[in-house]
């Protein structure tokens, strides 16, 4: 899952980023609202952390911006304002969630897991999908209550291709959504990843879960 | 209870109430009893008159020549008119059938005519007693001196039955004492009701004050229907109110401020400890984390360090000490503290020439707001710029002008450089290590040494910032 930080706190930012990339997220940071407007229009992200008070341009612009763009990422707000009314406008201009600063950094991830996994059915943090349990907390992977060790790289595949159960995700989108923008894209890697889940996973079990759509891409289907 | 307004006005007033309505009480009681009994002995001493007309002596013999007429009036035992003769010694010559067997009393006075009003037998009367000599016709014997003279004193008491008349004025008394009581009471409940109607506008004040706390400080005491007396007072409140609803906001502001300007440091401090401890680091690691919590302590305590001296400079003014400060000297101070810094820039700085001006100021205040000012002047110039201080005299005050080749402050930012936390490039003084609080500390300053600050800038040229303070006087040159 990859996720765009836009926090002109240089070291508060770089924290978040290091304590992100260390739960296996992709993260990518804008130090000011320009650039900040500029990656979330166009790059693709899952989830975006975005600051009220930002350089150039503010959060508050940015989120009515690319809420009228189209973008339909979740945006978590950041702000180090606690009065009522700004929580409200933020939501209102259509934020998803707000944190107030200073924030312990478990909140934050498990607003970041609630926000992810919003548009999959339940609020928890676990995702079953036939007798394969994804416990996105701890990011335990059980099939037919047997443990499944994942790298973290194969791990956050896997997540991506849960959260978009049934959807056939293309090799160019997966490696987006799991790499930030500093990695070259190169699609084979994505089929050496999915070959070794599809071995973890599916590997002598009669309902194989992981399937290749031909020309298309991957998909996790039950 | 005593000390309520309207207590006292009431009390004021009933107090000259009761003064004033027995007063007339009796004075009207005394008039009508004078009326009345002047009436009656006026016709009584007629009667007396008329009875001495007909009383004679001759040779030592009385005479009376009562016609029947006269003494029908006296004779019934149910009249009301008596009459009683007596010599001056007291013995009685004669007395009316009213009478029968009683006494009329002997006169309690030697005057010629007396009044009296006695008990008759149970009932009140009024008499009169009128002496008198009797000397006979004979024309000559009037002219012998008293004591020569055959002549015999008598005394004529009449006397009449006053029952009416004091019942009529017992009544007049009752009716007089009821209707004075009443007029006090209802005047009273008058007076309690007008001084409560003339004060339920203070009332009305009052409530509305009471009503107003912190929390709606905007409502004001409606001055439309207020009495003119009391316009003054209520806009005194009114704009005593406004005042504090003013300050009120602004520290509500402040504290927010504060609180906001807390909160990033703080979360850098947070987020970079909880990421560290979540497992075990490597030396490198930990070191780049302390090293950002460090920079976030230092930027914290920076701002506390600041709201500490503004927090004092708003509230202990005692704290100054004033003295005469040779201005040249304090400068100079200034301009040692903040070398290093300049150096480092390689910005020039150019003190005034010898202009030797006194205020009267605190040696720290002044002290910390010429370093705050070059601070500011060396920290926004551009490198290798220079700062030029020159100080002159304006009617009472002395100006200093700090002037800058920096980058400059834009017009519409010009007037808030004042507020606290107010940072015209937020990004920009974090760079430089600003906190939005200098010059606010800058204007307390001036302000409590009874002058002011101003500023003036052009982007891109540079900013001259001109303290006023006033003049104390000079010192001599050496």
């Amino acid at each position: 899952m990859r996720i765009l930080i836009v926090e002109d706190e240089k070291s508060l930012a770089e924290a978040i980023k290091k304590g992100l990339e260390e739960e296996d997220y992709a993260v990518d940071v804008a130090y000011n609202g320009e650039d900040g407007l500029f990656m979330a229009e166009n790059e693709p992200s899952d989830l975006i952390i975005l600051d009220i008070m930002l350089p150039i341009i503010d959060g508050m612009t940015i989120l009515k911006k690319i809420r009228k763009a189209g973008v339909k990422t979740p945006v978590l707000m950041l702000t180090a304002k606690d009065a009522i009314t700004d929580r409200v406008s933020g939501l209102d201009s259509g934020a998803d969630d707000y944190l107030t600063k200073p924030f312990h950094f478990e909140e934050l991830l498990a607003r970041i897991r609630v926000l992810l996994r919003r548009d999959s059915e339940g609020k928890t943090s676990a995702i079953p999908i036939g007798d394969l349990l994804i416990n996105m907390a701890s990011h335990e992977v059980k099939r037919g209550g047997k443990e499944i060790l994942l790298s973290a790289k194969e791990y956050t595949l896997l997540e991506l291709l849960a959260i978009n159960r049934n959807k056939v995700l293309s090799r160019t989108y997966i490696s987006e959504h799991i790499y930030d923008y500093d990695f070259d894209l190169d699609s084979n890697v994505i089929d050496v990843f999915v070959n070794r889940i599809r071995n973890k996973i599916d590997r002598g079990s009669e309902t194989k879960l992981i399937h290749t759509v031909r020309g298309a891409g991957y998909m996790l289907k039950g | 209870m005593f000390s309520s307004i309207k207590t006292r006005v009431i009390l004021f007033y009933v107090a000259v109430l009761f003064m004033i309505l027995p007063v007339l009480g009796v004075f009207l009681y005394l008039s009508l009893s004078k009326i009345i009994y002047s009436s009656i002995d006026s016709s009584l001493l007629s009667e007396a008159k008329a009875l001495a007309t007909l009383v004679s002596n001759e040779d030592g013999e009385t005479q009376f020549s009562f016609s029947d007429e006269i003494m029908w009036e006296y004779n019934s035992i149910k009249a009301k008119n008596f009459f009683q003769i007596r010599h001056f010694g007291g013995t009685t010559v004669e007395k009316s059938r009213s009478l029968r067997n009683l006494e009329l009393p002997l006169p309690s006075s030697q005057n010629r005519i007396s009044y009296q009003t006695i008990d008759l037998n149970g009932a009140p009367a009024r008499l009169v007693n009128f002496r008198f000599m009797n000397y006979g016709d004979d024309e000559h014997e009037k002219k012998v001196p008293v004591v020569l003279r055959n002549a015999s004193g008598f005394i004529i008491q009449c006397a009449v039955n006053i029952d009416e008349q004091a019942a009529l004025l017992k009544n007049y008394r009752l009716i007089l004492s009821l209707s004075i009581f009443s007029i006090m009471m209802i005047s009273a409940a008058g007076g309690f009701f007008i001084a409560r109607k003339a004060l339920s506008p203070i009332k009305e004040i009052s409530d509305t004050i009471k009503g107003i706390s912190e929390s709606n400080l905007s409502e004001r005491i409606p001055t439309r229907n207020v009495p003119k007396e009391l316009r003054g007072l209520a806009a005194s409140f009114n704009h005593t109110f406004a005042r504090l609803e003013k300050s009120f906001k602004r520290q509500k502001q402040f504290v927010a401020d504060a609180s906001h300007e807390l909160r990033t440091p703080l979360s850098v401090i947070l987020s970079h400890s909880e990421i560290m401890l979540r497992k075990e680091r490597s030396a490198k690691e930990y070191k780049h984390a302390f090293t950002a919590i460090e920079e976030a302590t230092g930027l914290m305590s920076e701002i506390v360090g600041k709201l500490l001296t503004l927090a004092r400079l708003g509230t202990d003014k005692i704290e100054l000490k004033m003295e005469p400060i040779n201005l040249n000297e304090a400068i100079r101070q200034a301009v040692k503290v903040v070398t290093p810094l300049a150096n480092q820039k390689g910005i020039s700085i150019n003190l005034p020439v010898n202009e030797q001006s006194v205020i009267l100021g605190d040696r720290a205040a002044l002290l910390e707001l010429f370093v705050t000012v070059l601070d500011n002047a060396i920290k926004y110039n551009i490198p290798q710029g220079r700062i030029d201080i020159s100080v002159r005299k304006e009617a009472s005050f002395i100006v200093t002008e700090i002037k800058d080749t920096g980058i400059g402050i834009p017009e519409k930012d010009l007037d808030r450089v004042f507020d606290r936390f107010y940072r015209v490039d937020k990004f920009r003084s974090k760079e430089v290590g600003g906190v939005g609080l200098g010059l606010s500390i800058c204007d307390e300053i001036v302000k409590l040494h009874g002058g002011r600050i101003e500023i003036e800038s052009k982007v891109g040229v540079g900013t001259t910032v001109y303290s006023y303070l006033k003049r104390h006087g000079y010192v001599t040159q050496s």
